[in-house]
């Protein structure tokens, strides 16, 4: 398994990510922290679902249990109650993730499939109403804060530290669930989505096996939540909502949720998404919306599946004949998204108060409205034409780069046979047949 | 005895509400089993056409068209997406119908604004019905009694008595039988998706001239409307109506009852105790009981995982 | 790929920033702009931009003064992210309001900051989050308090309406369970005596779960009060009300928020004879009021409502301690001058005067107590209901005593 071909890309991204914070704006900084977090998270999720096939839609739970667990921690520490290196924190967050992993778990783990979902949700929802009355654990509307202490000689004041910090837990506990679906146990995980009841034939307690696993995903996600704590150093009920559920169902089938490290790439992409657009646009949830959509339909089995399935099929020398075809389809992509965006952003502009009262200052003229740094009229043939023209061109190009692609990938990849990439697919990496 | 009387048809009013707006979802996620996330989206689309058409043309017209717009939108999600990704597995529906539902609530907002809009029922209907202990009881509660009730009485007698209805029992039972049987199973499964989408479009052009009409009226329902389905047991019409009621009756009379844990512990004389641990402990049914649904989900799922009228699981 | 974009982009937004010089104030907003509560975000923002487009005018500052916005998607931790991004872009001055609980998060940030890098300090302006610990607990120097909180509105509304003989002698609280709605229900208890009521009952239900008020308003019948003291907001408020009007329940309101968007037109008929204040009503102050609601709905497209009156008045709050400065082109903003400046300030609005008050930053702001009446001579939302003034308070008037538990740590000098 572990060869040169994957050690190696592996070692140069972490050297990458280790060297990262020398080049990055602070804001990229803190964006890179919260996108590891969300990895994190993902991951931790994945483990349930796409290991064992168990859709948890309650993981806010244990995410921010664990995020609470640290904070309690750090407060202590704050008062001298007594000494704990600030590094080590995220351990509470594990321990009371493993633990409620455990408790909850037992319980959900009783059923399967969508009846699994619903008791997580169940589960989470409870939680989430009761926090917010709950003063002494949860710190009511509020919420709980506190502050890094310094520790190993290091102040932890700035985002730098908690960079490494996080980047450290974010390294460890990846290699934990990596090195934990090549266990017996996680091994088992496997056969446990595959088919449950000849697990059972074969002799195991498969509720005990069910239960032990969906812990050890909450127990990296109580690591991640207290990553979050130590982060912003501070948390409230909200942390518990269906919402951030639902956050990381959607980042990991983004990402895909057959491949070990698709749910990462889904959520850093996604988190970095969504902190870039909700300050250019006010609409970027429905861009959001549009992504998911598009994703499910066109590449169901999510972008780590692609890449995974581009690394099995095309052959050394294929990618010349990708390249100018996927270079279409970008554009494509583009043009489309562009009338698309320009439409949208069009209306949400007509439609705001302060351009009605500019409205109704002109005695109900259509003035001149500002987009993009540029002045459109809104009945200009001009401002019109820019959409039409942009999904005009998009759409003619559309099916054409859809053959030349389809032919492409003829091309560039190898006669073997193609089989299914189902979410179901198997999570490690498979080695090139040579 | 006059807050029994009074607590009892207030909570067979709002189960009624709640029966009327996932009555839909029985069909769509109980019978078809497909997790449509976006069906209080398609109450909340419903609610808007209702009040657009009510501007236009006049509230009748809205009750007659919202079902109809949103029937349409199911066609569509059903025929040109969800029919794409059903291979793929529950995880996937739900996610295309998650990204759907953002998608649905933005466009609104993109048009009508993020403030409430003043969707509003005619003023002939806005008269008390009867009153009852000093207490006048509106017209259009009953009103919306009376759509869930015929709803239910038409999904009921349409899944039982009719040959359409055998049809959409049988392909939640033997999808494969029923396709060898010569009938068209895609096209039957959009026929429910629709239906489905159909009545939570009705039942948001009725109910949202009663309560707000407004960008966040989805959400508020968003999860409710699986738990009802969930107690009710899947594809139990019968079951989600049972379930709604349940909990309409339970959160009315909940609402009078001042009692915490820490008072279940003061009868076996632990009382002060429990109530010095606080949090849970003395957290009054009152202030939680609109999160009681939840805790019922998960007994029922725990206890009775079929739900209460559900066969399967 | 991605990574080179990434320390591209960075690059090129570092050469941005060192090439400009006599730099404008930075002022940041971070609101809930997107998602579930972007209404009451927006209602922010329009009022921000007004109030500072006065601030600019005047050449308060003499580089003058930038907004910047951010969307905190209305959840804290996306909030202590913005304002990680807004520190980042130069921001020295935070603005924020539609929740307590963003709030929360935002006043431990910049207290933490501020600790961390002495010299370089960034200040809160509040704007809206009316928990009481802010101005207890909570208080720091650098933050400043310029809208009510629960206890000064409560206090307003029982004066102008025991004036009124309006408010009667059984009271009914009904509240939200989260800390404001404890506050509310806190400090209604402890005003009973002083205003001679007595408490006939109440209720503390979960926050904005609730389809159906009637079996509350069953509950509250039954109590036979005059007057229903509320704290809730959003549909919490809307559907009380229509419940009661449709119960026929003869008690009245005394609901601090009925003036959101949307409420009136909403509520219809049910809404009327209810009580409300706020801190700008466009009657409340004759001429002057009305003036500058002409004015505001020139440049924003409607009359402020709800929050936007003290919104505005705090950018010009600012503005003038941005003036007390007198400072010169070139110069950059010293914050801890800047709050030392705020914490004295009095900014003149058609409200009447409004005086910070430096024991613990609460602003003293005048509140105008209206009844929600078809009488109203401006009209709310499109219908034919609006607010009709019955007294306005100055902020003296108004003012609740200073916290015991605000222990303000002021920077030696």
């Amino acid at each position: 398994m572990i060869n040169a071909r994957t050690i190696v890309p592996l070692l140069a991204a972490l050297g990458l990510l280790v060297i990262l914070p020398l080049f990055l704006s602070p804001n990229l900084l803190n964006a890179a922290i919260k996108m590891m977090i969300a990895a994190l998270f993902a991951l931790a999720f994945a483990l349930a679902m796409g290991q064992a096939g168990m859709l948890s839609f309650g993981h806010s739970a244990y995410y921010g249990l664990g995020a609470f667990a640290a904070l309690h921690l750090m407060r202590a520490v704050e008062h001298k109650l007594f000494g704990f290196p600030t590094p080590m924190i995220p351990l509470a967050g594990a321990l009371i993730g493993f633990l409620f992993g455990l408790v909850f778990g037992w319980f959900a783990t009783q059923r399967t499939g969508v009846y699994f979902s619903m008791v997580t949700l169940a589960l989470a929802e409870l939680l989430f109403t009761l926090a917010p009355t709950w003063n002494a654990l949860f710190g009511g509307e509020s919420g709980i804060s506190t502050i890094r202490g310094p520790s190993w000689g290091i102040n932890f004041g700035s985002d730098a530290d908690v960079y490494y910090l996080t980047l450290g837990w974010f390294v460890v506990s990846a290699w934990c669930m990596w090195a934990f679906t090549k266990t017996p146990v996680g091994r088992l995980a496997l056969a446990l989505r595959d088919n449950e009841q000849r697990v059972r034939f074969l002799g195991f307690n498969t509720h005990v096996a069910r239960t032990l696993i969906f812990a050890i995903s909450c127990l990296f996600t109580g690591v991640a939540g207290a990553l979050l704590a130590i982060a912003n150093e501070a948390a409230n009920y909200t942390i518990f909502s269906a919402q951030a559920s639902a956050n990381v169902v959607l980042q990991t089938f983004i990402g895909g949720a057959g491949t070990f490290f698709g749910p990462a790439l889904g959520a850093m992409i996604m988190t970095f998404f969504a902190r870039i657009t909700s300050d250019l646009t006010r609409s970027w949830l429905l861009y959001q919306g549009l992504i998911f959509v598009l994703v499910m339909l066109f590449a169901p089995q999510g972008l780590g599946g692609l890449a995974d399935l581009h690394a099995r099929k095309v052959r050394t020398n294929g990618w010349k004949h990708l390249v100018a075809p996927y270079l279409l389809c970008l554009v494509v992509g583009l043009l489309l998204i562009a009338g698309l965006v320009f439409v949208v952003e069009s209306i949400h502009v007509v439609l705001t108060d302060a351009y009605l009262a500019k409205r109704a200052a002109a005695k109900g003229e259509w003035v001149p409205y500002e987009l993009f740094g540029q002045t459109f009229e809104p009945f200009s043939p001009v401002t019109w034409a820019i959409p039409i023209m942009l999904v005009a061109i998009g759409s003619t190009l559309l099916p054409v780069a859809r053959r030349i692609t389809a032919r492409a990938w003829l091309a560039a990849t190898r006669d073997v046979p193609d089989e299914p990439i189902a979410p179901s697919a198997s999570a490690a990496p498979v080695a090139p047949p040579s | 005895m006059e807050y029994i009387v009074v607590s009892v048809l207030n909570g067979v009013v709002h189960g009624l509400l709640l029966f009327m707006v996932s009555a839909g979802l029985t069909l769509i996620f109980g019978m078809m089993g497909v997790l449509n996330f976006a069906h209080a989206w398609f109450y909340m689309l419903g609610a808007y056409v209702g009040f657009t058409l009510t501007r236009l043309g006049g509230f009748w017209i809205g009750l007659l068209l919202a079902p109809i717009v949103a029937g349409l939108a199911g066609v569509l999600v059903e025929r040109y997406m969800l029919r794409r990704v059903h291979k793929y597995g529950h995880a996937h529906e739900l996610l295309l119908t998650f990204g759907l539902a953002f998608i649905i609530e933005e466009v609104i907002k993109l048009f009508y604004g993020d403030a409430l809009v003043s969707y509003q029922m005619p003023n002939y209907m806005r008269f008390a019905a009867f009153t009852i202990f000093e207490t006048n009881y509106p017209f259009y509660r009953l009103f919306m009694g009376a759509v869930a009730l015929a709803m239910f009485v038409i999904l009921y007698l349409l899944l039982t008595r009719t040959r359409v209805g055998i049809v959409v029992r049988a392909a939640t039972y033997r999808p494969t039988t029923v396709e060898a049987l010569g009938h068209n199973l895609p096209v039957v499964y959009m026929a429910v998706f629709a239906g489905g989408s159909a009545l939570a479009g009705l039942a948001g052009a009725v109910a949202g001239a009663f309560y707000p009409t407004g960008p966040n009226m989805a959400v508020d329902f968003g999860t409710l409307v699986f738990v009802v389905v969930v107690i009710g047991g899947l594809g139990s019409v019968v079951g989600a109506l049972i379930a709604s009621l349940m909990i309409g009756l339970f959160i009315s009379f909940s609402v009078g009852l001042n009692v915490s844990i820490a008072d279940l512990f003061g009868l076996i004389g632990l009382g002060s105790w429990a109530s010095d641990v606080g949090g849970l402990f003395t957290l009054q049914l009152s202030t939680i009981a609109n999160s009681m649904p939840f805790l019922l989900m998960l007994l029922v799922l725990l206890i009775r995982p079929a739900g209460l009228m559900g066969d399967r699981q | 790929m991605t990574r080179t974009i990434v320390a591209a982009t960075c690059f090129a937004a570092c050469l941005v920033t060192s090439v400009a010089n006599a730099e404008p104030v930075k002022i940041a907003l971070i609101e809930s702009l997107s998602g579930g509560q972007a209404v009451t975000g927006k209602l922010f923002q329009s009022a921000v931009k007004y109030g500072l487009a006065k601030v600019e005018a005047e050449k308060a500052w003499p580089d003058g003064i930038k907004l910047l916005e951010y969307d905190n998607q209305g959840g804290p931790s996306e909030a202590a992210d913005k304002l990680k991004a807004a520190i980042n872009d130069g921001a020295q001055i935070i603005i924020q309001g539609a929740s307590s609980a963003i709030g929360g998060q935002i006043t431990a940030d910049v207290q933490k900051h501020n600790a961390r890098n002495p010299g370089k300090e960034i200040m809160w302006i509040n704007v809206g989050a009316e928990a009481m610990e802010f101005t207890g607990p909570k208080c720091h120097f650098y933050h400043f308090r310029w809208n009510g909180n629960a206890e000064i509105r409560l206090k307003a509304m029982l004066i102008a309406m025991k004036d009124a003989n309006a408010l009667g002698t059984k009271v009914y609280i009904i509240g939200q369970n989260y800390s404001w709605g404890h506050d509310v229900q806190k400090l209604t208890r402890d005003y009973a005596k002083e205003y001679g009521y007595t408490i006939v009952g109440d209720v503390i239900h979960d926050v904005n779960k609730i389809q159906d008020f009637a079996p509350y308003v069953a509950k509250i019948k039954e109590a036979g009060p005059d007057t229903v003291v509320t704290g809730n907001w959003s549909n919490d408020l809307l559907l009380l009300m229509k419940a009661a009007g449709d119960s026929g329940l003869k008690a009245r309101f005394l609901a601090y928020w009925i003036d959101q968007p949307g409420n009136i037109a909403n509520a219809g008929d049910t809404a009327d004879g209810h009580y409300t204040q706020s801190t700008f009503f466009p009657d409340a102050n004759g001429e002057k009021t009305a003036a500058f609601a002409e004015d505001f709905k020139a440049k924003t497209g409607q009359y402020p409502l709800n929050v936007q009156g003290h919104v505005t008045h705090a950018m010009w709050g600012l503005g003038e301690a941005l003036k007390a400065l007198k400072a010169k082109p070139g110069d950059k903003l010293n914050v801890k001058a800047l709050a030392s400046a705020m914490e004295n300030v009095t900014v003149d609005t058609s409200m009447g005067p409004i005086k910070m008050r430096s024991e613990d930053h609460q602003a003293l702001v005048p509140l105008a107590i209206a009844v929600v009446s078809k009488d109203a001579k401006f009209k709310a939302d499109n219908t034919e209901r609006g607010f009709k003034t019955i007294k306005l308070l100055t902020g003296e008037q108004a003012s609740s005593p200073v916290q015991p538990s605000c222990k303000m740590d002021r920077p030696k000098s």
